[in-house]
């Protein structure tokens, strides 16, 4: 059985393909309204649920949001900003099985547009999660250098502040300290903004740049009591004592209850006072603060001996042998303090404060760290020993 | 453009005679019509079908989506009354509507437009077609587990066939119509050309035919590109990193081929037991067939797999992106393969191209994840064997091997994967044929009392040719240079009465012995062979052609000579018409001079 077709039309072909032509074009007019209907229906729908997913998302509800932007995706299969909501909720929901949906997801907005920002940006973070430093610093330069919707200064500096991040906890400070300088180099006129990039130098161990970033916030911001502590411990990290005097002296004027800086200080003090290697100082001054450093460093070996239990005058033990030894040399030096005076000894200061620093230097590697004095004594050490290399 | 000219300066036309502004038109038209010859005719036409079809398809899909949405929500979830309650009441909805208004549009469609094309001179009623899509769209939208590909093949088919018989166009192209349908509305719902030209000419058309080929490439590439216009050019799936670094890795897509071949065999021969006997029951129980199918598959996805819900392309999905332990994989393979079976049995009209790659992904994943579990040295992800899985369940259960392996090819656009799927594919194909004779789709239409022809029959049919019928080269050529005479005396010592004349410079003729006898009492024995033979040379075959080509000629020529290919002039062998008949009356033994 089969439904009546009026047979209308004419048995000849061009007329035919005319007809069909004309049946085609209306036909295709009308699924095109039907389809339209049809999408502006779904958009409301996805659009509602999309809504949904982001105030689950905003909320860490990430399980729901997945859902809500699955359901948005039914809707709008083909919506790039859905598909990259989904994409953000896989990666964050701390589900390592759904990171390959998300990347999958991701990779194919990408492909459709890899000049887009936002989605390189969500690739770099899914690389980050998976602790690839070479995707996640591929994915990252391309949403640093690619296409923002809106505010593109900030969002590139985010971005590379973002990556700088990945790369210092994953033990590349190399790599993170030559982004560092890239981004010093971009950064607005803001303090936040150098504040934050002063704390990545100093956690890249570049106190130098550190101190210069902290600089720049106190130019911008004298009173930044952040920026005055920041920039006091990064001159002390660098060796710069003097400065970090000055900065950690305002920092403590600023906030007494800060301890940390105080302690800093007080260090930081003590080294300037006993730095026998410190310019504009006489040499009757000099002399007098290698004595005195001779005979704390005297003093710190037969406590670190006594710590250990290391009889320093027996020395057999082989555990015993380096205290022993630096007892020998520092025996073996004191009759030499007499000489200081002697225009003749030139080289003396430094053979004395070498001893000294191996003193130092091997009791805090033994004892642990020290205090006071002794700290004075090592951190100069350490600092000669940076200026030397 | 001289007619065009030519109107410009024409005298006003006068009364009762036709005006050269008329004429011109007409002159077009004449012009076009020499144009449009019928196989030219039949190739735009391809071209419009395709266009219909994907129209149609579109609409479908529109409707599937809609009536997903407006019964089942957007997304399906556990323990909501809906899941159970939507699909059962739609389920008695369908039926009505097939056993009272659309009586013909039972089962996947595959096999009425097989039928169409060699029982019914390529006619499916347009009703059909508007009954699939209605029935289809609402027992797939209402979460029965069945796929809208098989439809929208059928819709296609018969938007073709409608067209064709309105425009009235030979028996012979109309035949051909379906599958060029069939094609269109196959590569719109899966977005896959390739595939379904391939699935037309392995299933629908069961045998190679370079005379359709061109058409249904057109018919399906359009119906493509009119899908992709209004639904867009995104793929089925997301496609994860798919790679094969070792050879030994085969090992492992190798087992899959075989699970996926017993899988294959299990759900094949479900459906092949419980149709019959479901469609023996009384009439009556058919009102509620489809409502019961509705009502296990919901119950299925309220106790927690709605996955196995309609098409279920999501969930392969994420399948494909790992979210699915294996045992959730294996369960949704099991769980699929069960509610299939039941829609399908139960007359409710839907496809089985999306269920069974459904089960092929989940299944695949299965294997791939247990497989990686034991050796984690495989390097495979869960996706590749999700892909690869889809390939193995199509291979044996469907058994289009070919369609199987373009099918992954197409969706997943990486070729990299093509040893594995092969591989794969083989190992399920020859598990499900050493274990199931008849393919599924054959089993159903002989299920309905048809016997159609297939492919896979046509390969293992052995194809006889000239050379299975070939004698021996005789001992005694003539040429066409000899004297009668001197053949007189040649052909009076040897056996036989007919004998092969060798023609200058090439050809073949014969001569009986009566006839050269006769010629030589009538005094021409100093007449050349070449001077009393008709001039016209015998027909030749050659030895791999097949033998059905030799049937034209052994009727009207005692003997036809069997040449080389490489050189015309060297004998190989001649056959005769008892040598055929001989052959064709099924005895094995050579034949002998």
């Amino acid at each position: 059985m089969s439904w009546p077709f009026p047979k209308l039309v004419p048995r000849s072909a061009p007329v035919i393909v005319l007809i069909l032509t004309l049946a085609a074009g209306v036909a295709f007019a009308a699924v095109s309204h039907l389809v339209a209907r049809y999408n502006a229906n779904q958009q409301t729908r996805g659009g509602k649920l999309y809504a949904q997913g982001l105030a689950d998302a905003g909320a860490a509800r990430y399980d729901d949001a997945i859902a809500a932007f699955r359901a948005a995706l039914t809707c709008e299969p083909t919506n790039s900003q859905y598909q990259l909501s989904l994409a953000r909720a896989l990666r964050d929901s701390n589900d390592p099985r759904r990171l390959d949906e998300a990347e999958s997801y991701l990779t194919a907005l990408w492909q459709r547009a890899p000049q887009d920002a936002a989605v390189n940006l969500a690739l770099a973070r899914v690389a980050a999660r998976r602790g690839s430093i070479e995707d996640a610093t591929r994915y990252y330069h391309n949403a640093m250098y690619g296409v923002w919707n809106s505010d593109p200064d900030a969002n590139r500096s985010k971005a590379r502040i973002e990556l700088i991040q990945f790369l210092l906890s994953n033990n590349a400070p190399g790599k993170a300290e030559s982004e560092l300088m890239a981004l010093a180099t971009a950064l607005p006129p803001e303090p936040i903004a150098h504040l934050q990039a002063a704390r990545l130098f100093a956690e890249a161990q570049d106190f130098t740049g550190a101190l210069i970033q902290y600089q720049e916030v106190l130019r911008l911001d004298q009173v930044n009591s952040s920026a005055l502590t920041g920039a006091g411990q990064a001159a002390y990290r660098s060796g710069n004592y003097a400065t970090a005097q000055r900065y950690l002296q305002a920092a403590v004027n600023a906030n007494p209850q800060d301890a940390s800086s105080r302690q800093l200080l007080a260090t930081a003090d003590l080294i300037l006072r006993t730095n026998p290697f410190r310019s504009h100082i006489s040499d009757a001054e000099r002399n007098r603060r290698i004595a005195a450093a001779f005979v704390q460093a005297g003093h710190r070996l037969t406590e670190c001996a006594q710590q250990t239990g290391v009889d320093l005058k027996a020395a057999t033990t082989p555990a015993a042998f380096p205290l022993s030894s630096l007892q020998s040399r520092w025996t073996a030096a004191k009759p030499n303090l007499a000489y200081l005076r002697s225009p003749a000894e030139t080289n003396l200061p430094d053979t004395i404060m070498d001893v000294v620093f191996q003193i130092e230097q091997q009791t805090a590697a033994i004892c642990g760290r020290p205090q006071g004095l002794d700290l004075a004594l090592l951190l100069i050490s350490q600092k000669r020993e940076a200026a030397s290399q | 453009m001289s007619d065009l000219a030519s109107t410009d300066n024409s005298p006003a036309p006068s009364p009762g005679r036709p005006s050269a502004r008329l004429q011109v038109p007409s002159r077009l038209f004449s012009t076009l019509e020499g144009v449009f010859n019928e196989e030219v005719f039949f190739l735009i036409l391809s071209v419009f079908i395709g266009i219909f079809s994907g129209l149609a398809v579109v609409c479908f899909r529109l409707a599937i989506d809609w009536m997903h949405l407006a019964l089942l929500g957007p997304l399906p979830q556990t323990h909501s009354w809906r899941l159970f309650a939507v699909p059962s009441l739609l389920g008695l909805v369908v039926a009505a509507l097939v056993l009272h208004v659309f009586p013909s549009i039972r089962g996947s469609g595959v096999n009425q437009t097989k039928a169409a094309l060699y029982i019914f001179n390529g006619s499916i009623p347009f009703r059909t077609a508007v009954g699939k899509f209605i029935c289809a769209a609402l027992a797939i939208g209402s979460g029965q587990s069945l796929g809208p590909e098989d439809p929208s093949l059928q819709i296609g088919a018969g938007i073709a066939s409608a067209l064709g018989r309105q425009l009235q166009i030979s028996r012979e192209k109309l035949r051909l119509m379906a599958p060029v349908g069939a094609a269109a509305g196959l590569a719109a719902a899966f977005n896959a050309p390739i595939s379904a030209v391939l699935f037309v000419i392995e299933e629908v058309i069961g045998r190679w035919s370079a005379g359709i080929l061109g058409s249904v490439v057109l018919s399906a590439v359009s119906s493509v590109v009119i899908v992709r216009w209004f639904l867009g050019c995104e793929p089925l799936f997301r496609i994860p990193l798919t790679t094969f670094k070792r050879p030994t890795e085969l090992i492992a897509y190798a087992v899959l081929g075989i699970v996926g071949g017993l899988a294959s065999v299990g759900f094949a021969k479900s459906i092949g037991y419980l149709r019959p006997r479901l469609k023996a029951l009384p009439r009556w129980t058919q009102y509620f067939q489809p409502a019961l199918a509705g009502l296990l598959v919901g119950l299925i996805a309220f106790l927690g797999a709605p996955q196995i819900m309609g098409a279920g392309y999501d969930s392969m999905d994420q399948a494909m992106h790992g979210q699915y332990a294996w045992k959730v994989l294996a369960v949704l393979a099991v769980l699929k393969i069960v509610a299939t079976t039941f829609s399908f049995v139960s007359g409710t009209p839907g496809g089985m191209f999306a269920p069974t790659l459904f089960v092929g992904a989940m299944l695949g994943g299965a294997v791939g994840d247990l497989e990686r579990l034991f050796f984690p040295q495989l390097t495979a992800s869960t996706g590749t064997y999700v892909l690869v899985g889809m390939g193995v369940l199509f291979a044996g259960f469907l058994r289009v091997p070919m369609t199987s392996v373009f099918m992954v090819l197409e969706v997943s656009g990486n070729y990299e994967i093509v040893v594995p799927v092969i591989v794969a594919n083989t190992f399920s194909y020859l598990v499900s044929r050493s274990l199931q004779s008849v393919p599924i789709f054959d089993m159903l239409t002989r299920q309905d009392g048809l016997i159609l022809p297939s492919l896979e029959e046509d390969r293992e049919e052995a194809i006889l040719r000239v050379e299975d019928a070939m004698l021996p080269v005789p001992t005694t050529i003539l040429s066409a240079e000899d004297y009668v005479d001197a053949s007189a005396r040649r052909v009076q010592n040897s056996a036989g009465s007919i004998f092969l004349v060798r023609l200058h410079p090439s050809g073949w003729n014969i001569i009986t012995r009566g006839q050269i006898q006769r010629l030589f009492q009538e005094g021409k024995g100093e007449h050349t062979l070449a001077s009393v033979l008709p001039a016209q040379s015998l027909p030749s075959l050659y030895p791999d052609l097949p033998l059905d080509s030799a049937l034209r000629y052994v009727n009207d020529y005692s003997l036809v000579p069997v040449v080389n290919r490489a050189n015309s002039r060297q004998l190989e062998g001649i056959v005769s018409r008892d040598s055929v008949f001989q052959k064709y009356g099924g005895k094995r033994t050579p034949a002998t001079s």
